[in-house]
């Protein structure tokens, strides 16, 4: 069994709103660079999918070589190998072609498993256009994965609940965070082990993007108000708050 | 004058049989030192592994806590009876060699007034003292107060004190014996009074020939009993206390990681990082288990053990020592006590100051951590968080909705101009990323301006460090440490304020290992120092306040009186039962500011004993102790009553 776990590095995505700012249409470069938090929890099921089925678990990225220190992680967190495809377009079909380049080169994958959506630009396209370009099943919101009888068995999550469904062959699956797939902190000798480990790095391919151009990119800024009620008649207060509360039309 | 060995025939062969004794009592001794033997050695090797260097040993503290027993006082009675024991039977151990010296080399110990003075009158004195401490000790082993008995009692203290009793009253019998036959002795005032008691025509020459002969045998029988029973700990506490760096808190030292850039080496096969096992302790903790005599004053300081949480120091070194002693060097210790356990040591060392022979509870515990940390990646999971968060970001406040520089805004804060700026300012992480000890850096700001201070911050914040190493992750520690180190060698930064005794103690302590240097100085001493210089005209408005010590200024750094001085300056200072060295902690140290409460709250408990003084304010100068606190009066109050020094201090500026 080969997994392939897909990995994509982005600004923190922990930055508060307050202190957001673009630069470039993108995020400050002055954020720190991290894996993707659903991706994280991809590259955990895959790790758990090999420590189960004893599976390869290869790391592919797109992006530039100035990743690799960061995607190391995945591999200290127990994956095998590492590639990356090098590029820098933004444009989900370019990402996916490119993903798919790197995924025929490996020649044996039997399974995708990349985050719901990116922690950049949450769009969630890039594993369904990828899956359409391979040619294999695709299914989102998946939180558990077990292999038997030449099939697969997956729980997929949705808002109220979740549902199991059975099926074969190869599959790009979406992966969301549940509590068995909590990233595991890489132990000390498996970051020093993964420094250690050769790279696999593409070239990436040329192929014509979606056709969409960005026009603008904003973001609202954070701005908190605050207004002390007094509370010498608790009653007069209670009215006061529910007014203001019906003027901003929260009630 | 005395006749040595009167009414003894053969009395010598008491003396001959002292050889197989202390054949004996080395024989014993020599098993423990095998034992210790299969730890780490404490030696640093040089790198051609040719030489070692011995670890320093330190002849003050031998004197200081070994001889005179000083920290055993902090108990009086305990400590009294103690120095009663001790210094009794040095006194009779003295006498006992010089009546050797006597039939030896025929020194004429039994005549004048040495004889009256010493042989008779300082050897009743101290017989009668070792008994009065042995019947304290014993009577005290009968009604144990809890911290001897919780989680255990360690056996075999209450025959030996009880033997001692017996050889002690046999000693004083044998004297009395002599004195019915021989008449007074004017200075034995036990052995005239004892004898005083006997019925007239009482057998004194055959019941003192049959007295003496079962002292000296019961004597000889408990010398060589030593090294087999807790008894051992008359040897071993001098020598743990000796080893023992005298420094206050654990030295918990920086791990060389080296080993791990080596392209040549495997990181796999690389030693073991922290402690998992017995045999990866080194020696002097192998020798802290051994001398242990689970007397319980950790447990009973211990804010873990005394909240009902996992933890207990003593059952710690009590479990270890019991593996020590059934030579199970190989069971995994973070299975045998428990990872919840390790992980609730708030590392506030009180264990540590309340041991009187020098144990280090808190590296023992913090080297297991270390490995769960390190190897197995096992953190509780607030703490992982917080983890994750220092790992990735440099700060460990996960989901923070503060920015770096929230802090400074509506301020001039100047940035660090190297060889212009003399001190940086150092905010820390808490005071950048908690809204509520921003304002701690916001009204240091004001202080440092309103006395004309060259100070500067950073352009982009960062960590020590330190809450990493506190999670036991000595390497993520390390990487961020000499981040730091060089950025601040780049800024030619020399000085630096700190607002957060962890910063404090981690450059003053662990950045010099990793070649960092500074002038290091926390807040509240620098705010100290303006005071006393009139740079900050405050006054006294008749306010109480409480200060609560920080763990890692007070009892790792023994700052205590300084930010005393601070709150003297603008009110009055009421103390707590516990405080200065003998602080109880707020719960948040060694990582669990990020634990998930359970049970009674440490910052609770705290809050309590800070409240019940009656004071108008709390005052800390650590933001870790601040929110704590903050925290733990919410129990009590709806009022804020917890302030940081420089608050404090800043207010009264401004409305001065």
């Amino acid at each position: 069994m080969h997994i392939a776990a897909l990995a994509k590095v982005v600004p923190d995505y922990e930055v508060p709103a307050g202190d957001f700012e673009l630069a470039g249409n993108r995020a400050h470069s002055r954020y720190t660079r991290m894996i993707g938090l659903y991706d994280e929890n991809a590259v955990e099921t895959g790790i758990q999918l090999k420590e189960k089925y004893g599976a390869v678990l290869s790391i592919i990225s797109y992006g530039s070589s100035a990743d690799v220190p960061i995607l190391r992680k995945a591999i200290a967190m127990g994956a095998d190998d590492l590639s990356i495809v090098q590029g820098d377009s933004d444009d989900p079909f370019v990402i996916a072609a490119n993903l798919k380049m790197a995924i025929e080169q490996m020649n044996d994958i039997d399974l995708v498993l990349a985050g719901q959506q990116s922690a950049d630009l949450d769009r969630g396209v890039v594993h369904a256009i990828l899956a359409e370009m391979l040619g294999c099943t695709f299914l989102a919101q998946i939180s558990e994965i077990e292999s038997g009888n030449g099939a697969w068995t997956v729980r997929q999550n949705h808002e109220n609940g979740s549902r199991m469904l059975r099926l074969s062959g190869r599959a790009v699956f979406s992966i969301t965070s549940s509590p068995q797939n909590v990233p595991r902190i890489p132990a000390v000798r498996a970051i020093m082990a993964a420094k250690k480990k050769p790279v696999g790095k593409l070239q990436g391919i040329e192929t014509p993007p979606m056709q969409a151009g960005e026009v603008k990119v904003e973001i609202p800024k954070m701005e908190s108000v605050c207004e002390f009620l007094s509370l010498d008649d608790l009653g007069q207060t209670a009215k006061t708050l529910l007014g203001k509360l019906r003027e901003e039309r929260y009630l | 004058m005395r006749v040595p060995y009167w009414n003894i025939g053969y009395g010598y062969a008491i003396d001959l049989l002292a050889f197989p004794v202390l054949v004996i009592f080395l024989s014993g001794l020599y098993n423990h030192y095998r034992k210790i033997r299969k730890g780490q050695e404490r030696f640093k090797k040089s790198p051609d592994k040719e030489h070692s260097r011995p670890g320093p040993f330190f002849i003050s503290s031998v004197l200081t806590k070994g001889i005179l027993g000083t920290r055993i006082y902090r108990k009086f009675f305990t400590g009294l009876a103690h120095g009663l024991v001790f210094w009794g039977m040095a006194t009779l151990s003295l006498g006992t060699l010089l009546v050797l010296a006597d039939v030896v080399l025929k020194l004429p110990v039994f005549s004048g007034a040495f004889n009256r003075w010493f042989m008779s009158f300082g050897l009743d004195l101290a017989g009668i003292s070792v008994l009065t401490g042995l019947i304290f000790f014993l009577v005290r082993r009968l009604f144990p107060p809890d911290r001897l008995v919780t989680p255990k009692e360690r056996k075999g203290l209450f025959p030996m004190a009880g033997l001692l009793a017996v050889i002690i009253v046999t000693g004083f019998l044998t004297e009395a014996m002599r004195i019915k036959a021989l008449g007074p002795d004017p200075a034995s005032f036990i052995g005239n009074f004892v004898s005083g008691l006997l019925p007239a025509g009482v057998l004194s020459t055959t019941f003192h020939r049959y007295l003496w002969w079962l002292h000296g045998f019961l004597a000889l029988g408990f010398v060589a009993y030593i090294p087999y029973s807790p008894m051992v700990h008359m040897v071993l506490a001098p020598v743990n206390i000796a080893l023992a760096d005298p420094r206050p808190g654990p030295k918990m030292g920086v791990i060389d990681f080296s080993f791990f850039d080596d392209e040549e080496e495997d990181p796999e096969n690389s030693p073991a990082l922290g402690v998992a096992k017995l045999g990866d302790f080194t020696r002097k903790r192998l020798l802290d288990f051994d001398t242990c005599l689970w007397c319980g004053r950790c447990h009973e300081v211990c804010p873990a053990a005394q909240t009902q949480q996992p933890l207990s120091p003593k059952k710690v070194v009590l479990t270890l020592a019991e593996l020590l002693a059934a030579n199970r060097f190989t069971d995994e210790l973070p299975e045998v006590l428990g990872s919840d356990a390790i992980f609730s040591c708030t590392t506030c060392a009180a264990c540590m100051e309340a041991c009187p022979i020098s144990i280090n509870q808190p590296k023992t515990i913090m080297q297991i951590r270390q490995n769960l940390a390190m190897e197995r990646s096992e953190l509780p999971e607030l703490m992982s968080k917080a983890y994750n968060s220092l790992e990735q970001r440099r700060h460990p406040f996960f989901g923070t909705g503060s920015g770096p520089k929230d802090w400074q805004k509506g301020l001039d804060v100047p940035v660090f101009e190297r060889g212009k700026t003399e001190y940086l300012l150092w905010a820390g992480c808490v005071a950048t990323y908690d809204e509520r000890a921003q304002k701690i850096a916001r009204a240091m700001v004001n202080i440092l301006s309103h006395a004309g201070i060259s100070y500067g911050v950073l352009s982009k914040p960062r960590c020590t460090g330190d809450p990493a190493k506190q999670m036991g992750n000595e390497f993520l520690f390390t990487e961020i440490a000499r981040e730091n180190i060089e950025e601040f060698s780049d800024l030619q930064i020399e000085k630096i304020i700190t607002l957060c005794p962890h910063c404090y103690n981690s450059f003053t302590r662990h950045y010099p290992e990793l070649g960092g240097r500074y002038e290091v100085i926390p807040h509240s001493v620098l705010i100290s120092r303006l005071i006393a210089s009139n740079l900050l005209p405050v006054s006294s408005d008749g306010s109480s306040f409480c200060y609560h010590d920080p763990c890692y200024l007070a009892r790792r750094n023994h700052i205590e009186e300084t930010p005393r001085q601070v709150l003297e300056a603008i009110g009055n200072l009421v103390e707590m039962p516990r405080s200065k060295r003998e602080s109880f902690c707020c719960g948040g140290g060694g990582g669990n500011y990020w634990s998930e409460p359970s049970g009674v709250r440490i910052n609770q408990v705290r809050a309590k004993e800070a409240l019940d003084t009656g004071t108008d304010m709390i005052a800390t100068s650590c933001p870790f102790c601040l929110l704590m606190l903050t925290d733990g009066v919410k129990k009590y109050t709806e009022d804020n009553k917890v302030f940081d020094i420089a608050e404090l201090i800043d207010a009264r500026l401004r409305s001065g």
